[in-house]
């Protein structure tokens, strides 16, 4: 297909085009608006130059939104791999080939429910007064469990939310991954005695490595998008207990004071943060592929 | 083979997982035809009398309409004008690459990086700007960024899977580099390209954050106008919350099945 052309340029100049259109009108608008003092009640607003981002490293909410979501970074990719990776090797052991099509089946649909239905699906699991998990707390302890509103347990009771569908989801793709594996080193292994937690750990899990990367990048880009989440479950509270980046942006921007400049240069940093993270930490692992 | 063991430890432990799995949403399904009374009750109540009067309630209600017709006329031109844009795209990565081929899929890969909250915000004032705030167009075009990227970077690896041999045959049989796109390599990718295509359709039919803030009252879709019904008044309508969660979840799980073909046939051991 040497021959000459105009397919290539006819098929991605336009679309390309539009993409970055798309892409570079907001983000360079973000850091316009980040610039200036707009609020959404006013109509006039001016450059303040880098005013918002200086009071941003005085607010206290803003530090603790940084917080909160490393927090949950760390916290929904570690849980979602590594319950990922047990229950694949979990079903590899166990199930039959065709109880494991159908589990697979099974395990991919949390993962594709709206992430509002999912949060109202366990908001009304931990409801206080008739949810699910509080039925046994009651039996046990004669009192229930809030859950969602208590400082301790609100980000970590969300949390399960996302590893519940990331986690299940996950666990398909990397059993579909330990299938295709040559069996011939298991096997050796077997015959040397390596009781079954070895060949995984051991042979499994090494030889996966490259594609358990990828995972852990792409859940860690999917991390981001936890706002649907605490929006439904939590708002942010109690207080700021779950209060992300994602979150304190559009309330300061949208709902308690329509600081759309403050919460643009959020934005920003944001953005900054996350293209340049991002960005390394890919090069990094197409070296591994 | 692996040593299978089958005892009945594991298969209990296997029952347990699947019905984490699976039973909260369940519990939702049948609360959904419950009377308040039967899902408020101390001990969780399995046989009840079903009624239809939730999903009565829900589906006859004019926001609730008008959020339906909504997202799938957002969601619908967005994966269109994605797939139509994206499709040929990609299939100019896959098979005419030149220098910058490497920078253009990281390019369209890294849109993903974005946080959709930064999207969101200048969005807000620059279609307030424009005079499209809370209208179809806005959010259309600004899903149209995710459909297309989206298309584009999964419809790459489909057109890579069509034999060469295919294309490169047609070629000789005198076919034009637009009809080997369109008669050979379209129509042997087509199963995965569906995958693809589908799998858009499903973020954006799910996506909420960029709809709360791009939309007030006439544009809003679905997923915000579920979350609007714990508002209503004080006492909660849990009935009603559980059926709205169900219309709104349908639609992307009528494609479990297409889904999970799609990441069997991307995960097949390649030979």
């Amino acid at each position: 297909m040497k021959r000459k052309t105009t397919l290539p340029a006819v098929f991605l100049i336009p679309p390309l085009i539009i993409l970055a259109i798309l892409a570079f009108v907001p983000t360079i608008a973000a850091v316009n608006i980040a610039l200036q003092n707009r609020e959404l009640s006013f109509p006039n607003s001016s450059y303040v130059w880098f005013a918002n981002f200086i009071d941003l490293f005085g607010d206290r909410r803003f530090v603790n939104a940084i917080w909160i979501s490393l927090i949950w970074e760390v916290v929904t990719v570690t849980a979602t791999l590594v319950v990922a990776v047990l229950l694949a090797i979990f079903l590899f052991e166990t199930a039959s080939p065709r109880m494991r099509s159908l589990v697979s089946i099974l395990f991919i649909i949390p993962v594709m429910l709206p992430r509002v239905s999912a949060a109202f699906v366990w908001k009304f699991m931990f409801n206080p007064l008739f949810g699910l998990i509080n039925y046994p707390v009651k039996l046990l302890t004669g009192a229930p469990i809030d859950f969602l509103s208590l400082p301790a347990t609100a980000l970590a009771s969300v949390a399960v939310v996302d590893v519940w569908q990331w986690g299940l989801f996950f666990s398909v793709i990397v059993l579909k991954l330990l299938e295709t594996l040559p069996p011939q080193p298991f096997e050796a292994a077997r015959l040397d005695n390596a009781k079954t937690w070895e060949v995984h750990f051991y042979i499994g899990i090494p030889m996966l490595a490259a594609p358990l990367i990828s995972l852990v990048f792409v859940k860690m880009v999917e991390s981001l998008r936890a706002f649907d989440l605490i929006y439904v479950m939590t708002r942010g509270g109690p207080g700021i207990a779950t209060e992300t980046l994602d979150m304190y942006a559009f309330s300061q921007g949208f709902v308690e004071a329509g600081k759309i400049s403050y919460a643009s240069s959020m934005a920003v940093l944001m953005m900054l943060a996350t293209i340049i993270t991002f960005t390394v930490l890919w090069k990094w692992v197409r070296k591994w592929q | 083979m692996a040593v299978k063991s089958k005892s009945p430890t594991a298969k209990l432990a296997l029952a347990i997982l699947v019905f984490i799995a699976i039973f909260p949403i369940f519990w939702v399904f049948l609360n959904s035809f419950k009377q308040l009374v039967d899902i408020v009750s101390t001990t969780p109540k399995l046989f009840f009398t079903p009624t239809l009067d939730n999903y009565i309630y829900v589906l006859g209600r004019d926001n609730v309409q008008h959020g339906l017709i909504n997202s799938v006329v957002i969601a619908g031109a967005s994966v269109l004008i994605g797939a139509v844009l994206g499709i040929p795209a990609a299939y100019a990565v896959a098979r005419y690459p030149n220098r910058f081929s490497d920078d253009i899929q990281f390019f369209v890969l890294s849109l993903r990086f974005l946080p959709p909250v930064a999207v969101a915000i200048p969005l807000i004032a620059i279609w307030l700007d424009l005079g499209l705030y809370d209208s179809r167009t806005a959010l259309i075009i600004t899903y149209t960024l995710l459909t297309m990227s989206t298309i584009i970077w999964l419809a790459i690896p489909a057109f890579t899977r069509v034999p060469r041999e295919v294309e490169e045959a047609a070629i000789v049989d005198g076919y034009g580099a637009y009809a080997v796109f369109f008669k050979v390599a379209l129509p042997i990718a087509a199963k995965s390209l569906t995958g693809a295509v589908i799998f858009s359709f499903i973020l954006v039919w799910n996506e909420f954050l960029i709809a709360l803030m791009l939309t007030t009252s006439d544009a809003k879709t679905l997923p915000i106008i579920a979350s609007e019904f714990t508002l209503l008044g004080r006492n909660v309508p849990w009935g009603i919350l559980n059926a709205s969660v169900i219309v709104l979840s349908l639609p992307p799980l009528i494609f479990v099945g297409v889904m999970s073909g799609f990441i069997n046939s991307a995960l097949k051991k390649k030979d």
